[in-house]
């Protein structure tokens, strides 16, 4: 009965709305005809795993909320956590139930979407060592954490693995990955594909030596860990490691791209999203700078940093290897995502891995051998004069070169990138990538470090602005031609925009930023729908689904830290929060009268005394 | 012959920690014994009657003082040691915070005078602060503190109990609050 208004709504709505629709959005062809596997989705209201799919597309089927209601989101419930850092992650909704885990110290809850929400059903505390706190470079924060086989499973700050049955809320194995004390930390969102789950490590700043890791999703124990640098057995490379390019060939590069023994202590972390392709059998990841980050400590191509690795989830041998930054000297990591596309490229249909890097070059790779089709700048930079198609190499301003104790006024982007880990949305629709991005640079002097465990391997002193001068914008989102590499629309924003993206078969894409407005934008024209200020800053991922009552929901979490928090001596920066905020048409949702069971928590009625 | 030195350079280092700190030690001892010899072991109450349990001491003179505070030579070895044990990686290279604490303000989650600094610096604090009693000779932990306090943000031994008391008042470094954990 219910649906049936909604739906009626739905329909008067959209009468009204399709006569102000502007020309540029009635022109409905997909701008790059791309699509995805979608495989690895839940059902369509349900919210599975970070990305929502293998792919890492970020797109809902869901459509009840489009751009006819839009306007008339408002609050239907929300849950604040009790904990302070930066809240990265993004709620999980499998069947009923959402699954939410906060940053240090890692609490995790289970809410019964069936009851007045928010109905906690059970909470885990694993404890981790407050040590981990001291050691994240980046604010102690998770990115998100996974459901498979009756699990939750995720990354502990202080360098563990735990799961969690969902049904009782109690541990079922627990696994040191590694060492707290020498600076390693986990902060990346568990990934789970084929009884797997894949964890990597944090510490790129801290001379850790980085790896990804599988682990069975059954009992925990450890089937393989590939480190990003050291000699080839470390790093799993074999006989079928092709990578596209001659400079990736050869033996041992993981060590002889290095001073001697430096490798050791070389970073390579692994931080970000990995997607997966089931046909191809591949997983796909990336790591992080190099270390120590002053590059003139560290002459070579310092391999396999700032590189996407294809890896055969088995066996944990890598397919192709490419490096988006050779010999960082900016503190550019490769961590950020993949997005899986098949598109057609110069007339030729391809299967693709589409990745904004944090060096400002957007990346279409053809995903089975690792060959640039597409890089071009998604944003300002003046690192790099220029792309060269034929070695796959950007080419260096050598004017941006940092050497110790010289500064230098102007480099763009910054250590953060143009593009941090917040993750892209891709729309089918469309055929485009909808990302946050940063519009900043920094002053930098480089000061020569050394290699004190447990301590930052670092040596960058800067401070960052916006690239257009003082009252200049810092952030921005944008929508993305990948087949072109051309930016379609861009909306300025005041503040870096930190929150990962979502696009729904609605066509709309939702977005949050530093300074905590929460954003409903049409997918085609980019215009604003709808815009809501939260309690904090956004730098988590929005998610979308369908209630038990049959609504579509909008859900984001509203809790500033990370690297958001160099702007935090801006005016107009948020406090930190640590409130999950959901959305629906009118703010209509499960009333306790609804529902028998949940008579307890309706509203008291009042008592007269006797 | 250079590592030998250094090996004598370190075992002579770690004699002078441990009598230094057995000394600050043994200090606090006497002050705590005082404090409590109205009522004979083992009968004596966790905390004194009529006292409120939990509460932060009151500084006393007692508290040692900087040996080198305000010593220019000594505030700019400090300010080497900050650079070349990467504490300028964790709070920042103008020392306002970024992995650990603003060190300029007078905000100090394990207080704020010299001696709560030169503690810290010796044997670490639990949210991550390395342990530096083992690699660092007293001498060099002063000088730490000797250029913590030149960067004005500490607390003098007057102002300790306003400060544990959460009663200084705020220049504005820690604007927006973000980073106070």
């Amino acid at each position: 009965m219910r649906c049936l208004v909604v739906a009626v709504c739905v329909l008067g709505g959209s009468i009204s709305a399709a006569a102000q629709q502007t020309p540029a959005s009635s022109a409905r062809t997909s701008y790059t005809l791309a699509t995805a596997s979608f495989a690895g989705a839940g059902k369509p209201g349900e919210w599975t795993s970070q990305a929502r799919d293998y792919a890492n597309t970020r797109y809902s089927p869901l459509e009840q909320i489009n751009a006819t209601n839009v306007a008339s989101l408002r609050l239907a419930w929300s849950f604040s956590d009790g904990t302070q850092y930066g809240h990265e992650g993004g709620p999980l909704v499998v069947d009923d139930t959402m699954y939410l885990v906060t940053p240090f110290p890692n609490i995790a809850f289970a809410l019964d979407l069936t009851k007045p929400s928010p109905s906690v059903k059970w909470s885990f505390q694993p404890n981790p060592s407050p040590i981990a706190i001291g050691k994240a470079c980046c604010d102690a924060v998770l990115r998100g954490w996974a459901f498979d086989d009756g699990k939750l499973i995720y990354n502990l700050l202080d360098a563990e693995t735990v799961a969690v049955d969902v049904k009782t809320g109690k541990q079922v194995w627990r696994t040191r990955m590694d060492d707290p004390g020498r600076g390693v930390t986990m902060t990346m969102s568990a990934f789970t594909v084929d009884g797997k789950v894949f964890v990597g490590n944090s510490g790129g700043e801290m001379g850790i030596n980085g790896w990804l890791a599988a682990l069975d999703v059954t009992t925990g124990k450890e089937l393989w860990r590939a480190h990003a640098v050291g000699p080839d057995s470390d790093v799993r490379l074999g006989p079928d490691f092709k990578p596209f390019y001659p400079q990736l060939e050869g033996k041992d590069l993981g060590v002889s791209s290095w001073p001697a023994n430096m490798w050791r202590t070389g970073a390579g972390s692994s931080w970000g999203f990995i997607s997966y392709d089931p046909d191809l059998k591949l997983i796909y990841y990336g790591t992080s700078n190099p270390g120590p980050r002053v590059p003139a400590q560290r002459p070579g191509d310092n391999l396999w940093t700032s590189t996407m690795f294809a890896r055969d989830p088995d066996t944990g041998m890598a397919k192709w290897a490419y490096q988006f930054t050779p010999h960082d000297e900016w503190d550019y990591d490769g961590i950020n995502e993949a997005v899986l596309l098949d598109m057609p490229i110069n007339g030729k249909m391809r299967k693709t891995l589409v990745h904004f890097d944090r060096n400002t070059y957007a990346y279409t790779l053809d995903r089975t051998n690792g060959e640039v089709l597409v890089a071009k700048n998604f944003a300002y930079q003046n690192w790099s004069s220029g792309f060269d198609m034929k070695t796959g190499r950007p080419i260096v301003d050598p004017a941006s070169e940092p050497k110790p104790g010289i500064t230098l006024d102007r480099v763009c982007p910054p250590d953060l990138g143009q593009k941090d880990w917040e993750p892209p949305a891709f729309s089918p629709h469309t055929g485009l990538l909808y990302v946050g991005v940063f519009n900043i640079c920094m002053k930098l002097t480089d000061h020569e470090v050394s290699y004190i465990a447990g301590t930052p391997y670092d040596g960058m002193e800067m401070t960052r602005f916006s690239v257009d001068g003082k009252d200049g914008d810092w952030g921005a989102f944008i929508a993305w031609n990948p087949a072109t590499g051309t930016k379609v629309w861009s909306l300025p924003e005041k503040f870096m925009v930190m929150s990962g993206a979502i696009a729904t078969a609605g066509d709309i894409v939702f977005y949050g930023t530093t300074d905590g407005w929460f954003r409903a934008v049409d997918a085609w024209t980019g215009k604003v729908l709808w815009s809501q200020k939260l309690g904090s800053g956004v730098i988590g991922q929005p998610v979308t689904y369908l209630g038990p009552d049959g609504r579509q929901y909008v859900a984001v979490a509203a809790g500033v830290g990370g690297a958001a928090l160099v702007q935090k001596s801006r005016d107009g920066f948020p406090p930190r929060g640590n409130t999950l905020y959901v959305f629906s048409v009118n703010g209509d949702t499960i009333a306790a009268q609804d529902v028998p069971q949940a008579s307890t928590a309706a509203a008291p009625a009042a008592v007269t005394p006797q | 012959m250079g590592a030998l030195r250094l090996v004598i350079v370190a075992l002579l280092a770690a004699g002078i920690a441990a009598a230094l700190t057995g000394w600050v030690l043994n200090q606090r001892q006497i002050s705590a014994r005082r404090a409590y010899s109205y009522y004979p072991s083992p009968y004596s109450p966790i905390a004194p009657l009529g006292g409120v349990a939990g509460a932060t001491p009151a500084p006393t003179a007692a508290e040692t003082p900087n040996p080198l505070a305000n010593d220019p030579a000594a505030v700019a070895e400090g300010h080497k040691l900050f650079m070349s044990m990467n504490c300028a990686g964790c709070h920042g290279y103008d020392a306002k915070g970024g992995m650990g604490p603003n060190l300029t303000d007078t905000y100090w989650r394990y207080g704020g005078t010299p001696e709560r600094i030169y503690e810290s610096i010796l044997n670490g604090r639990p949210k991550g602060m390395p342990a530096w009693g083992l690699a660092l000779p007293p001498q060099h932990i002063w000088q730490l503190v000797a250029f913590i306090q030149s960067l004005g943000g500490t607390v003098s031994s007057g102002m300790a109990q306003a400060a544990a008391e959460g009663n200084l008042p705020d220049k504005g470094q820690n604007k927006g609050a973000s980073d106070q954990q």
